[in-house]
């Protein structure tokens, strides 16, 4: 058998036959599961396509598994709160955070605590990534999201406190789930809330796009990568399609109806916790609050196979296949570093590498977000090879 | 011969003249008796084909050759002439404009101040007629004679030039506004002059102009100075205001700094339904692709096309420094010459007369715009700072030192004779100064433009501004905690003058000095509703702006005074002003959301009364903010037993609407711990047990005690119970049936969702036993709840208790029964249907114990026909079919009674449908049944 281009990942708060799984996305079939605890909702993330790292249900720490060693808990990350959301950067080099109301970002190469952003005033539910980690997103209890850049997070400059770069406020009660696009800086964010709207905005100038009303409270929210679609998934356990261009083709479709349940994906049963399209569009994965979680074809909106688990999805994603995961004896290219749990790692005794030198951009560098971007990664890579 | 004699004596008769008689006229005597008059020409001798003209039939050709007349008493004649043509022929104008406007034009220069008045009266009346656009092609020549005017040597002609001004700006703001390089300098020359190039710059660097004064205007130097200031002041205006938005500006027009930002993206906004009803129709296109949005933050490369518009439109922070550099020193003389004047009058300085107070209050007027010209906050910035660095010391000097000022009361001091001239003075300076200031209003434009110098906060700094910081503080605490009443436009300036405070000074006990003083102001009873709104809107933008970056502001108490205060202002104001209603839950909303604890703490305490079902806000208000005040239930940190109490009442007395009802049951599902979505918290909002209570109280829709109270009554709604209807039925209103129909719905979808399923049928099974069944009256929507409601928690492993089907049974036959005799609405009919017969296809033992309740023999006469119309309608239903044949002997025993029974002759036509229905239903049982021997 070949290896898939992409796989399943999904896990359950209840954790009784395992963590988290990796299934085939054609026939829904187990691959691999990891061990050892449980993962609460929106924050199980590959990092850099070797590590998993789940943040424990209800417990201060991170569980972290080689992605090719599925049943060795290979570290446990101590936090100082309970951790509500992480994700890590697409391109590997960080780890987000939700620990109450503040967001830790972690440096991967060192393990340095880079900043504690604590301006969310409630519990951070979601953070999500741009795809080209040049922005992050993060959305609270508070009935904000905000748009952040990392380039001026990570500034080595304590006297500044950061500042996010937009503030989106329109939301009237708390956010459950955030979907970036693509496009780096030009991508557009959907934002789902309790308040029944799913809210489109521009990255890179924080404007509101478009609102959708609906009957429900939405709990998840993706696009298909061409973002042609926007997929909602609600409270009642429905999944709604909401079509975001109004291609001159539907005219010829007159045999049709745009009835009702054409747009709706039916047959969950309670909050639909998880969406995620697969990488051509086709397919649509979704893991509910009743235990189960489902594959969808897009196009006829039928649900090809269904999983079940041992309590409420609470991660649910398809991913591209990492290269490591079916390759037993392979090892991660950079082990990892222990997480310091302060912000200043002078102050710590046994600081990590001691010949480590660290290389970030002073606050008064004008560099347009593009270059900023490349600097940095070859700042990171230097630090590297350095530790 | 006789006879030629007798005629020749005819020819010639001698006419005798006598003495006393009358002359007889000659014959040929020549009659002069006639008159002669001149002729005059006024009017042509024209007709209307050559187009229309005045009534003395000249037309515009004419009327415009005569303005190049030398006699001036012609000239305004033809102006006269033409104002009147264009206001009986206003199509005339736009025809016309060309000529006309470049012929009035010319006459702005004109040595007869008569003519320029006439030739004033007419631009303005032309100006009423022809928008600004259409003007536009013309504009480059008006202005250039208005120029013309405004620099010409004769000084009444300048004066007069100020007119043609107004009426420009009057009417076209935005095309005079592009001119300003121009006529910024003619500005600065109608007051000064160029200084000599040799000892002009050496002077302590204070510009290159000095003011100049002329002794032979018909007004004095100040005044002069005041109306030209007074246009300026206008025109700057004009250019603030008049600026094309597109830059990425934030409008500072109206609340001034703490104004919140406009987007200039429009979003979309669609529901749900009208979308998949392809009303909507969503394209959203792609805002940040190849040319970013002006909103964007990212500039890949520096804008250059942008830049070199800004110098030009008036905006860098440069120019308006190169302007202000010539200005300011200027209107300081003016104001130094001004104030010595005064002084002489009176010792005390910080007393002004009338003149010079308006005079000040010009010049500040002018400093305010001047600042406002760069709309980018950064360049912004600079300004302020380089305002700062230049004249900090000149205007702490001249402007604070007597700071509050009051006004010189002029006419007690003065004696009889002068009054009149003074009264005189005061006639003409009162025209050109536009009224009288108020002493108020120059005090708080003064504290408006020294705030502005007051730098960000670093600590040297504000010990270095304490001198003059302190007495606008101590103005300010003053004017507000006086407790009289303010205009709302005083009390916004002064408003942007704290906040402006507040935000520079960073310390607390500077916020909480000016908190209180704006606090006293707002606990003020009575205010004017424009001011009240004002007060709350700074609040609450102070706290949702600010809060996070300053924490001196965070910290202040004031502050979490008033938060603590607005859900009691919210309760206090029921229904009486929804406006202010709404405007307090803007604030309580974000300020809930973000869990502030006195908010919170005052909330919860508050909840009550506000949540109450009969006169609470939530019921008495608008829908907008009935669905704010749901939204804030969310944020609430517990909900006990008599709030849900209230919510539940709320959800089921009709006074919200169905859709925010179910949204009420959702937030309350989801705060619960129940529901599973939110995992994390330790705390928990809602009891298990008062959510279940809440459930069950929702879904019957009736308290205990009404139930109760029910009872007793004999209303006309009430059906009285027989052997077909075993419960007395108490029917409700359809609206109450249809609204509880669709809360029930989302109870019960909440109930489904439940984690056990078991233990909440168990749960529910208690509850329906120990308050329902021992009653006798049951409201029809009860029993529609709880048909609907059971089938749907049951499980298939567990087994419902004996009592709880009994009543279901009785509920399900009562239901049955009242289907038959429901005419009113179909949906009332479809909702019963649908109860009854989920529960009977669901629960099969329920269809048995309706069937063995159905006794025959106890019926009397008119009872059978409609114990066949039931038992028909359960035979038509597919569904049922298998489970009525489950029960096939019972219900052959039943037809056997009834048609036993019935002892009638004539078969009637229920008696034929029932055994019509029972004998199909039967035969494709058996058809079935045949079908499965075969095989």
């Amino acid at each position: 058998m070949s290896a898939p281009v992409e796989v399943v990942l999904s896990a359950d708060s209840a954790g009784q036959l395992f963590n988290c799984a990796v299934f085939d996305p054609h026939s829904g079939s187990e691959f691999l599961s990891y061990r050892g605890g449980n993962t609460s909702s929106r924050s199980l993330t590959v990092l850099n396509g070797e590590y998993i790292l789940g943040a424990q249900l209800g417990k201060n720490f991170i569980n972290v598994w080689e992605i090719q060693r599925k049943d060795q808990l290979q570290q446990k990350i101590v936090c100082p709160g309970i951790v509500t959301c992480l994700c890590a950067s697409p391109d590997g080099l960080y780890v987000l955070a939700g620990i109450a109301e503040a967001i830790y970002l972690w440096e991967m190469s060192t393990g340095n605590l880079l900043a504690i952003l604590s301006r969310h005033y409630q519990d951070v539910s979601c953070i999500r990534f741009t795809d080209d980690s040049s922005h992050f997103v993060s959305g609270g209890k508070d009935n904000l999201a905000l748009i952040w850049n990392l380039s001026s997070v990570v500034q080595l400059d304590s006297s500044r406190t950061p500042e996010p770069c937009h503030i989106l406020s329109r939301h009237s009660l708390p956010i459950t789930d955030i979907h970036c696009g693509l496009m780096g800086p030009q991508a557009r964010v959907a934002t789902a809330s309790l308040d029944q709207t799913v809210k489109v905005w521009e990255v890179s100038s924080g404007e509101m796009l478009l609102s959708v009303l609906f009957d429900v409270a939405i709990m998840s929210v993706t696009f298909d990568p061409c973002e042609y679609f926007l997929f909602c998934g609600g409270s009642d356990g429905n999944i709604f399609q909401v079509s975001l261009c109004s291609t001159s083709l539907s005219r010829d479709k007159t045999f049709q109806t745009d009835s009702d349940g054409n747009q709706v994906f039916k047959g969950h049963r309670n909050l639909v916790t998880c969406l995620s399209v697969s990488m051509d569009g086709t397919v649509l994965l979704s893991g509910s609050n009743d235990e189960t979680v489902r594959m969808w074809d897009v196009q006829s909106k039928q649900c090809i196979w269904s999983i079940n688990h041992k309590g409420p999805v609470t991660n649910a994603v398809i991913i591209p296949a990492p290269a490591n995961m079916f390759l037993a004896d392979s090892h991660p290219a950079v082990p990892l570093p222990r997480f310091s749990r302060h912000l200043n790692p002078s102050e710590q005794g046994d600081g990590t590498g001691s010949g480590g030198m660290c290389l970030r951009l002073r606050a008064n560098t004008q560099v347009t977000s593009e270059t900023s971007r490349e600097v940095h990664c070859c700042c990171c890579e230097s630090v590297v090879t350095v530790s | 011969m006789k006879a030629k004699k007798q005629k020749r004596q005819g020819d010639f008769q001698k006419i005798q003249l006598k003495v006393g008689k009358k002359k007889p006229k000659a014959e040929n005597a020549t009659n002069v008796n006639f008159k002669s008059k001149a002729i005059h020409l006024p009017e042509q001798l024209k007709h209307a084909d050559s187009g229309p003209t005045t009534h003395r039939q000249l037309d515009i050709k004419d009327l415009l050759s005569k303005l190049h007349h030398i006699n001036s008493n012609i000239k305004q004649g033809a102006l006269v002439g033409l104002r009147v043509l264009l206001s009986a022929q206003p199509t005339l104008i736009e025809l016309h404009a060309s000529a006309v406007l470049s012929e009035v034009a010319a006459l702005f220069t004109d040595k007869d101040g008569s003519v320029r008045a006439a030739a004033v009266r007419l631009l303005r009346f032309i100006a009423q007629c022809i928008s600004a656009e259409r003007v536009a092609p013309f504009f480059p020549l008006l202005s250039a004679h208005l120029t013309c005017a405004m620099t010409h040597i004769s000084e009444a002609i300048q004066e007069d030039a100020l007119r043609v001004l107004d009426v420009l700006l009057e009417h076209y703001p935005g095309l005079l506004s592009q001119r300003h390089t121009v006529l910024l300098t003619n500005f600065l020359e109608l007051i000064s002059q160029k200084r000599k190039a040799g000892t002009g710059q050496d002077k302590s660097g204070k510009g290159g102009f000095a003011l100049t004064i002329s002794t032979n205007r018909s007004v004095t130097a100040q005044q002069w100075r005041l109306t030209v200031l007074l246009r300026l002041g206008s025109f700057l205006q004009a250019v603030v205001e008049e600026r094309p938005l597109e830059e990425g500006v934030t409008s500072m027009i109206g609340l001034g700094m703490w104004a919140g930002e406009k987007g200039s993206v429009t979003s979309v906004d669609v529901s749900w339904e009208e979308h998949v009803f392809g009303k909507g129709r969503i394209q959203v296109f792609e805002n940040s692709g190849a040319v970013p949005t002006s909103h964007s933050t990212y500039r890949l490369r520096p804008d250059s096309k942008a830049v070199a518009g800004m110098n030009k439109e008036l905006c860098s922070a440069e120019t308006v420094q190169g302007f202000a550099g010539t200005l300011v020193p200027l209107m300081l003389e003016i104001w130094v010459e001004a104030a010595g004047g005064d002084r002489v009058q009176t010792d005390s300085g910080h007393l002004l007369s009338a003149e010079a107070m308006a005079l000040m209050f010009q010049i500040l007027t002018i400093l305010q715009l001047l600042r406002r010209l760069t709309p980018q906050r950064d360049q912004q910035d600079i300004l302020d700072a380089w305002f700062r660095n230049s004249y900090l010391t000149d205007f702490k000097h001249h402007f604070m030192k007597n700071f509050p000022y009051g006004l010189l009361e002029v006419a007690r001091h003065r004696k009889k004779a002068d009054g009149k001239r003074i009264r005189q003075q005061q006639v003409a300076a009162g025209t050109v100064a536009g009224g009288n200031v108020e002493p108020l209003a120059l005090n708080v434009t003064l504290c408006q433009v020294m705030v502005t110098l007051s730098l960000r906060g670093q600590d040297h700094v504000e010990a270095e501004d304490a001198d003059w910081l302190g007495p606008i503080r101590g103005f300010i605490r003053e004017t507000l905690s006086s407790g009289g009443k303010l205009s709302s436009k005083h009390l916004a300036a002064l408003l942007e003058v704290v906040w402006r405070m507040i935000v520079t000074q960073r310390s607390r006990v500077v916020t909480d000095d000016l908190l209180q003083a704006v606090y006293v102001q707002y606990q003020q009873r009575n205010l004017a509703v424009s001011v009240r709104t004002l007060l709350l809107h700074f609040f609450s933008q102070l706290y949702i702006q600010e809060h996070q970056n300053h924490p001196h502001i965070a910290r202040s108490r004031i502050l979490a005074r008033w938060l603590a205060s607005l859900p009691v202002q919210l309760v206090q104001l029921g229904s009486r002003n929804p406006q202010l209603s709404a405007q307090l839950l803007e604030t309580i909303h974000p300020a809930a959301a973000r869990g502030n604890k006195d908010l919170l703490q005052s909330l919860q305490k508050n909840a009550c009364n506000i949540y109450d079902p009969q006169e609470g806000s939530v019921v008495v208000l608008p829908v907008d903010s009935q669905k704010r005040l749901v939204q804030i239930l969310h944020f609430l940190p517990t909900f006990p037993a008599e709030l849900l109490a209230c919510l539940s009442q709320v959800c089921n007395t009709g006074r919200v609407s169905a859709s925010l009802a179910t949204m009420l049951v959702r937030t309350i599902h989801l705060r619960s711990p129940l529901s599973g979505w939110s995992s994390s918290s330790q705390d928990v909002p809602v009891k298990d047990v008062d959510y279940l209570s809440f459930c069950f109280t929702t879904l019957t829709g009736f308290s205990s005690e009404m139930l109760q109270a029910l009872q007793d009554t004999d209303e006309d709604g009430l059906m009285p119970s027989s052997t077909l209807s075993p419960l007395s039925v108490f029917t409700t209103t359809l609206e109450q049936f249809l609204h509880h129909w669709d809360v029930v719905e989302e109870v019960c979808h909440c109930l489904d969702s439940l984690g056990s399923r078991a233990q909440c049928f168990d749960v529910i099974q208690n509850a329906i036993i120990k308050n329902l069944c021992g009653l006798v009256v049951v409201p029809d929507c009860v029993c529609a709840a709880i048909l609907r409601c059971v089938p749907r928690l049951l499980d298939v492993n567990f087994l419902p208790s004996d009592t709880l089907l009994h009543f279901l049974s009785d509920c399900c036959l009562s239901m049955l029964s009242l289907l038959l005799q429901l005419e009113q609405s179909a949906r009332k009919r479809d909702a019963v249907w649908e109860a009854c017969f989920a529960a009977l296809s669901t629960v099969p033992r329920l269809l048995r114990l309706v069937l063995q309740s159905l006794h025959v023999g106890d019926l009397c006469e008119e009872e059978l026909p409609v114990l066949a119309q039931i038992l028909s309608l359960l035979l038509q239903h597919t569904q049922l079919r298998n489970h009525m044949m489950a029960n096939a002997s019972l219900l052959q025993h039943i037809i056997q009674d009834l048609t036993h029974f019935y002892g009638g002759e004539t078969r009637e036509q229920w008696l034929t449908d029932l055994l019509y229905c029972y004998s199909v239903t039967l035969s494709g049982h058996r058809a079935n049944m045949g079908m499965r021997d075969i095989y």
